[in-house]
């Protein structure tokens, strides 16, 4: 028998002991009840990581292979304001490894940010020397950085991308859904010391790259226009110019040259005008070449042929109240003799022969008035009226190449129609699409968009412009050993302060194909505004000249007396 | 027998703790061996931005004629050798590299 106090004793420790057991059942209901999604999510946030993958952006190469834009990762600087002690100190330290004034660098630092970006895609070596610092508060994240290692080389048709990878200009905005890396967010393992140990389950896979894009552009072929281009217009003292080498048979092109250049790695400092593709975004009158789709329309038409007599009413014709003059006062000529010498009063004399409905229908034919659909944003149509609007004294403008604005793309895009027999192939840029194995996405084929004049017509007009590069207004275009089919152009632009053409400022230009024979480069060259001789045949078709022979030797072309020298040694 | 079963029972759980240790160990190599993988390609897409820099032809032309004194070959300084047969140019492409666009209409112009 147990007495009264020690039975007491034990009711006391049996009631601790429940109320012990109490207190530890209601925390375990509380822990694992009441508070389990809260203490899961703190726990997961404590030993889990979640990480957004981007692949890398998708490089962009010649048609040899050659690299011509490529992301490469480098270092951005971050700061944890909250955790310094003494942002005046830090920004002292880093302003001469970032090249960032202090003063910037503190001001960001006191801001009542969480986290700021203190610079973004430096240079590797200032990475290298921030880890050596080993700042608190200050860290360091790896982000692509677009680079263009050929400088301003074909910067005009590359573009390029923002800051956060975005394609904003040219091919990288054309093709930036095939540039983009994929995107993919990872939640990685952490132990007690912050360590990935790797990602829940291994077969995790790293985001793909973006597919990679091979141009038809050569960039030996591009390096040789935009040199050849830059010294005319530095020579000329040029406000622009423009090059376009395009291959007739495929409407591949092979150069798109602009000047002034730009580098696309620093594009930060420069304006918009700096960097639009005039190529395709710039219209202007294209004044003489126009005569050669003029000329090709009579033929086609039989309205003239090449040795069909054409009045040139010695220099001077009146149309609806206005005279229209000839370079040199000329007689009796023969049609060919017209497009040779440039006469504007014969052309336009095989305008009116065509008529308005016709014209327009060769014009339109030729791809003028309307997009080429190369493959590069920004381009225009261009300006050409429908016949309705036209005045009394515009079939013969239009013959001669006014009230008529092309983009320098439609009119190479014209002369290489003659070209390659009558028919318009569709130009483009990009030839094929990889994806990051290598494997084809896409292949660009050529393209024929029309056939605008028969095969017979194509070889009498070349005739005809071989007789404008030996006899005519082009001579200086002629390369020597090769067959040169060519037609200058010098317009006068419209004065913007009186609306009249201007009598000092001009457009020469210059389009062809050579060799003639078997064309394998149809190309056109224009400069804006030259100062001093402004005429097509004095300062585009030197460039014309200079180009096409370093091209045709680069493509290992042979020259006609090549043939001869051959037949020569072995007889 | 029942000893046995007790040391085969300890071995499991040891063979179990080995296990999920090694896997811990190997995750943590894995982690390194990723780590150094992706030095080695930034590494290499340096290397390949520095090449194509150094290969770009506005270079190599500064180089040859400001180092090396080249000059460009003047008009009719260069003659192409072909093979016997070889036909120097190819203007035209075969018929099946070559497709009509959809949407644009064929058909001479004018007709």
């Amino acid at each position: 028998m147990t007495s009264g106090p020690s039975r007491g004793r034990r009711y006391v420790m049996l009631l601790l002991l429940l109320c012990g057991f109490g207190i530890i059942l209601f925390r375990l209901v509380t822990l694992q009840v009441l508070q389990a999604a809260e203490l899961t999510a703190r726990a997961d946030r404590q030993h889990q990581k979640t990480v957004s993958f981007e692949g890398a952006r998708g490089t962009v190469s010649d048609r040899h292979g050659k690299v011509l834009a490529m992301n490469v990762e480098v270092p951005s600087v971050f700061g944890i304001p909250a955790s310094l002690e003494s942002p005046s100190v830090i920004a002292r330290t880093l302003s001469p490894v970032l090249n960032v004034r202090s003063t910037e660098l503190e001001r960001k630092l006191r801001q009542d940010k969480s986290f700021v970006w203190l610079a973004r895609k430096v240079e590797p070596e200032q990475g290298r020397q921030l880890g050596q610092l080993s700042l608190d508060g200050i860290g360091v994240v790896m982000e692509g950085r677009r680079f263009y290692p050929k400088g301003p080389l074909l910067a005009h048709v590359l573009g390029f991308s923002g800051m956060d990878g975005q394609g904003l200009e040219g091919l990288e905005r054309r093709y930036d859904s095939h540039l983009l890396g994929e995107k993919r967010v990872t939640v990685l393992q952490r132990d007690a010391l912050g360590r990935t140990v790797f990602p829940k389950g291994l077969t995790e896979q790293v985001p793909a790259p973006g597919h990679s894009l091979m141009l038809t552009v050569d960039e030996v072929i591009q390096y040789i226009a935009e040199k050849e281009l830059e010294e005319a217009v530095t020579h000329s003292r040029a406000k622009s110019g423009t090059v376009i080498v395009m291959e007739p048979q495929s409407g591949a092109i092979l150069a798109l040259a602009i000047s002034p250049r730009f580098d696309p790695n620093v594009v930060a400092a420069l304006t918009p005008d700096r960097w639009r593709n005039r190529a395709l975004t710039d219209t202007y009158e294209p004044g003489s070449t126009m005569k050669m789709v003029v000329a090709a329309a009579a033929l086609e038409e039989k309205v003239m042929t090449p040795d069909s007599l054409v009045f040139g009413e010695n220099g001077r014709m009146v149309i609806a109240n206005t005279t229209i003059h000839d370079h040199e006062k000329q007689g009796w000529m023969t049609f060919s003799e017209v497009i040779q010498k440039s006469s504007n009063i014969g052309t336009a004399k095989a305008g009116m022969a065509l008529g308005e409905q016709r014209l327009y229908r060769y014009l339109q034919a030729f791809g003028f008035g309307q997009r080429t659909e190369v493959d590069l944003p920004g381009e225009v149509n261009g300006l050409l009226k429908a016949p309705k609007d036209w005045g009394r004294r515009s079939l013969a403008s239009i013959s001669m190449g006014q009230e008529v604005g092309v983009t320098p793309l439609q009119m190479v895009s014209a002369v290489a129609t003659l070209a390659n027999g009558g028919v318009m192939m569709k130009p483009y840029v990009v030839s094929e699409i990889r994806d990051e194995k290598g494997r084809l996405v896409k292949e660009v084929l050529p393209q024929v968009k029309r056939r605008v004049v028969s095969p017979d017509t194509a070889r009498m007009m070349t005739t005809m412009l071989e007789g404008v590069v030996t006899n005519g207004t082009g001579t200086k275009g002629a390369i020597p050993g090769f067959r040169v089919a060519g037609k200058t152009g010098t317009a006068q632009k419209i004065d913007p302060r009186t609306g009249a053409y201007s009598s000092t400022q001009f457009v020469g230009s210059f389009v062809g194909f050579v060799p003639a024979e078997a064309p394998r480069l149809a190309m056109i060259v224009i400069l804006d505004e030259p100062q001093g001789e402004a005429w097509g045949g004095t300062v585009a078709a030197p460039v014309f000249r200079r180009v096409g022979e370093q091209v045709l030797n680069y493509l290992g072309v042979s020259r006609e007396d090549t043939v001869k020298i051959a037949l020569a040694m072995k007889d | 027998m029942k000893t046995l079963t007790i040391v085969a029972g300890v071995m499991l759980v040891f063979v179990f703790v080995w296990e999920r240790v090694d896997v811990v160990r190997v995750g943590y190599h894995i982690e390194r061996l990723k780590g150094q993988k992706v030095l080695l390609e930034r590494e290499r897409d340096q290397l390949q931005v520095k090449f194509s820099a150094l290969s770009a032809p506005e270079r190599i032309a500064k180089v040859a004629t400001e180092k090396f004194g080249l000059i460009p070959p003047m008009q009719g300084q260069v003659l192409m050798v072909h093979e016997p047969g070889e036909v120097p140019s190819a203007p035209l492409l075969p018929a099946e590299q070559v497709r009509v666009a959809k949407h644009i209409s064929s058909g001479r112009a004018g007709e």
